[in-house]
């Protein structure tokens, strides 16, 4: 059984999964390194491949998706990849082969086991990508730029720099993943994803006054006599709640 | 006043449906209509409903004393105004920290209808000229502006709205005086006819002005008056119609004050309010008309069922239906199937032949469905085709003691609730 090993981002992904095709045998897998070299045991029988960063592997692997997959199947790459689910890299080799072998009919088949995986991670991150969208609260700071915090379950920050982009274009803007320590950084005009593990943060002077303004209307906006604290769990699960000003 | 007083009093008064404030927001906070068009929220209240815009008042005050109303003259409540610099400076600190989608703004009216128009678009105004706000505005017109003033609602707001309220004549008179079908007839057709006149403009000259580029909407009140749910939907089809609206928004009847002429409701009619929804999204996404579905026999929507399940019932010859077969338009009317399931057959059946078991993991709803399709010819409903046996059938997976009680009633329109968010009907 082979392990085929990637080192995290996804050009090494990429380059993984065309080894996987290359050479792997119908039992191999694709991990993350990390997860290897973790506290977990290695499995015993298993041979552990370090795929490497190979950009002219990576770049074969999009065109298959592209060539031989329908409109959609790239986007689904791309995303069940920032899912970071530990089966996604194995889910997406079967993928790959299945595209090899159908061609863009493969996206249509939507009652496969192998489609539905991928489409439900696609779906996922796709889902929570359109949610923070609206959880993303920004602080204002002394020098004028915008700071948020956010802690996403799948690594979907590189998904909604567009979008603020676009919204806050004459800002300067931090969107800060505390989870996987990495930021978009938009300053005068040119957006950076970087690593970023803390930040030292002044708040501007008057910001409380527009956070009490906002939780006050949050507050406000409920009408008790329809309580339903269910409905709300549902719609912002607890685990978001922690960086949003109006729960805090 | 401090401007947290004066936010707190202006946000609790628009947030009642009933009243110049309400945007119709479906009831739930899921509803395809509880997020701006975006479809971006922002929060959750704790009654479950979907934040994306910054709901206010610009005052509270009203010369007007429309009946089922909490900001009506003669009700006795704690009043305030904001300032239009208020107002954009507001709403421009909210979206700049990505608290809100954009602002919905709307009024008592204060002094006359002219005077409280200027405000608010003054307002407006303000909030995309001084701050450059690009986000979503959903302006409230007021009936009886000046028509030159009413015009300028569409060159700021993204959507604009007037309240029909009542859906008749009779009932405006009665409930809300000062208020007839003529002053909220008469702005809508006029803002009705400035958006098609820019939409042609910019169809030929694509740097023209947009005009209320996201529509208009309106909102009735279900319940405060005898209407029947078959007129109700004869008026929607007929704003959808001639008018172009863009959505038309139903609110059940809550009393938030006594008052004679109203009636003594119990409890707000919340079930038909959401089958009124229900049978208004067949309008616009199903191909449905109002005659299909309701009659002057049967003038009321059905309770119990669906509106979809109650005409496939009454229209049994037409099933079961092929799933492999079927046109998009003919799997739309299935119940169980809902737009985005319609889609997903159409595909997947490309790619080989759909078996019953398929069905399912494409999203539909196959405890309605089964009794109206097959797949590869094979039928997994009931035996003998009777509308009144698929009826006890359907009943019996929501209460196994086979009598619709109340609660019985309350899950059914849960469950259908969570099918408007998906579109599965
Ligand atoms: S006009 Fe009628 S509905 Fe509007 S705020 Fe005044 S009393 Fe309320």
């Amino acid at each position: 059984m082979r392990r085929y090993l990637h080192d995290g981002s996804f050009t090494g992904f990429l380059t993984a999964l065309a080894l996987a095709l290359e050479r792997g045998g119908a039992d191999c897998a694709i991990a993350p390194q990390r997860a290897a070299g973790g506290a977990s045991e290695p499995e015993l029988f298993a041979e552990y491949i370090s795929a490497g960063s190979d950009p002219g592997r990576a770049a074969a692997m999009r065109e298959l998706f592209e060539r031989r997959g329908s409109a959609g199947s790239w986007r689904h790459a791309r995303y069940a990849f920032l899912s970071e689910n530990p089966g996604s890299g194995t889910a997406l080799l079967a993928y790959a082969r299945l595209l090899l072998e159908k061609g863009p009919a493969a996206d249509d088949m939507l009652a496969d086991g192998r489609v539905r995986r991928v489409h439900a991670l696609s779906a996922a991150v796709g889902g929570e990508a359109h949610m923070f969208k609206g959880f993303v609260r920004f602080t204002e700071l002394a020098d004028g730029a915008l700071y948020s915090r956010i802690e996403p379950e799948h690594n979907i920050l590189p998904l909604i720099t567009g979008h603020f982009r676009a919204r806050l274009g004459g800002f300067n803007w931090v969107i800060h993943d505390a989870r996987r320590t990495s930021a978009a950084l938009y300053f005068k005009g040119r957006l950076v994803i970087a690593p970023l593990e803390k930040a030292r943060l002044e708040e501007d002077a008057g910001e409380a006054l527009v956070r009490e303004l906002w939780k006050h209307f949050f507050r406000t906006a409920a009408i008790k006599e329809r309580e339903n604290p269910q409905l709300q769990r549902r719609n912002v699960p607890l685990k978001y709640r922690k960086n949003l000003t109006e729960f805090g | 006043m401090d401007l947290q007083r004066k936010l707190e009093i202006l946000a609790d008064s628009a947030k009642y449906d009933a009243s110049c404030a309400s945007s119709g927001s479906d009831r739930g906070g899921r509803g395809a209509g509880a997020a701006h068009i975006s479809g971006v929220c922002h929060s959750w209240t704790a009654d479950g409903r979907c934040v994306s815009l910054l709901k206010v008042l610009m005052t509270n005050e009203c010369v007007y004393d429309c009946a089922y109303c909490v900001n009506r003259r003669s009700n006795d409540v704690p009043r305030a105004s904001l300032t239009p610099d208020e107002i954009a400076s507001l709403a421009f600190e909210f979206y700049k920290r990505n608290y809100i989608e954009g602002l919905f703004l709307s009024s008592g009216i204060a002094g006359s209808p002219d005077r409280t128009m200027e405000l608010l678009l003054e307002a407006v105004r303000k909030l995309r000229r001084e701050f450059r706000f690009n986000g979503y505005v959903h302006l409230k017109v007021i009936p009886g502006a000046d028509r030159t003033l009413i015009d300028q609602a569409g060159l700021w707001a993204d959507r604009v709205s007037v309240n029909i309220e009542l859906p008749t004549d009779k009932s405006l008179r009665l409930l809300a005086p000062g208020k007839t079908k003529e002053t909220v007839l008469g702005p809508m057709d006029r803002l009705a006819g400035r958006i098609a006149a820019y939409r042609d403009e910019r169809r030929s000259i694509k740097s023209a002005p947009a005009y209320a580029p996201a529509g208009q909407s309106t909102q009735l009140i279900i319940g405060a008056t005898p209407e029947t749910d078959l007129e109700i939907m004869k008026l929607s089809e007929a704003l959808y119609g001639k008018m172009r609206l863009k959505r038309v928004y139903y609110s059940a009847f809550v009393p938030v004050s006594r008052d004679s002429r109203l009636p003594a409701l119990a409890e707000p009619p919340l079930l038909r309010e959401h089958r009124l929804y229900q049978a208004d999204w067949l309008l616009r996404f199903y191909g449905f008309t109002a005659d299909e579905l309701l009659d002057e026999k049967h003038p009321e929507l059905d309770l119990a069922f669906d509106p979809k399940t109650v005409w496939a019932l009454n229209n049994l010859e037409r099933f079961p239906l092929e799933v492999n077969t079927a046109d998009y338009e003919a799997l739309l009317r299935v119940p169980g199937i809902g737009v985005t399931s319609a889609r997903r057959i159409l595909r997947a059946r490309r790619a080989g032949t759909l078996k019953l078991d398929d069905l399912k993991k494409l999203g539909v709803v196959m405890k309605r469905a089964v009794y109206f399709v097959t797949a590869a010819g094979k039928y997994a409903g009931i035996k003998k085709e009777s509308g009144e046996a698929i009826k006890v059938k359907l009943l019996e997976h929501k209460n196994p003691n086979g009598q619709l009680d109340l609660f019985g009633r309350l899950e059914l329109a849960k469950e259908g609730l969570a099918a408007t968010v998906t579109g599965q009907l």
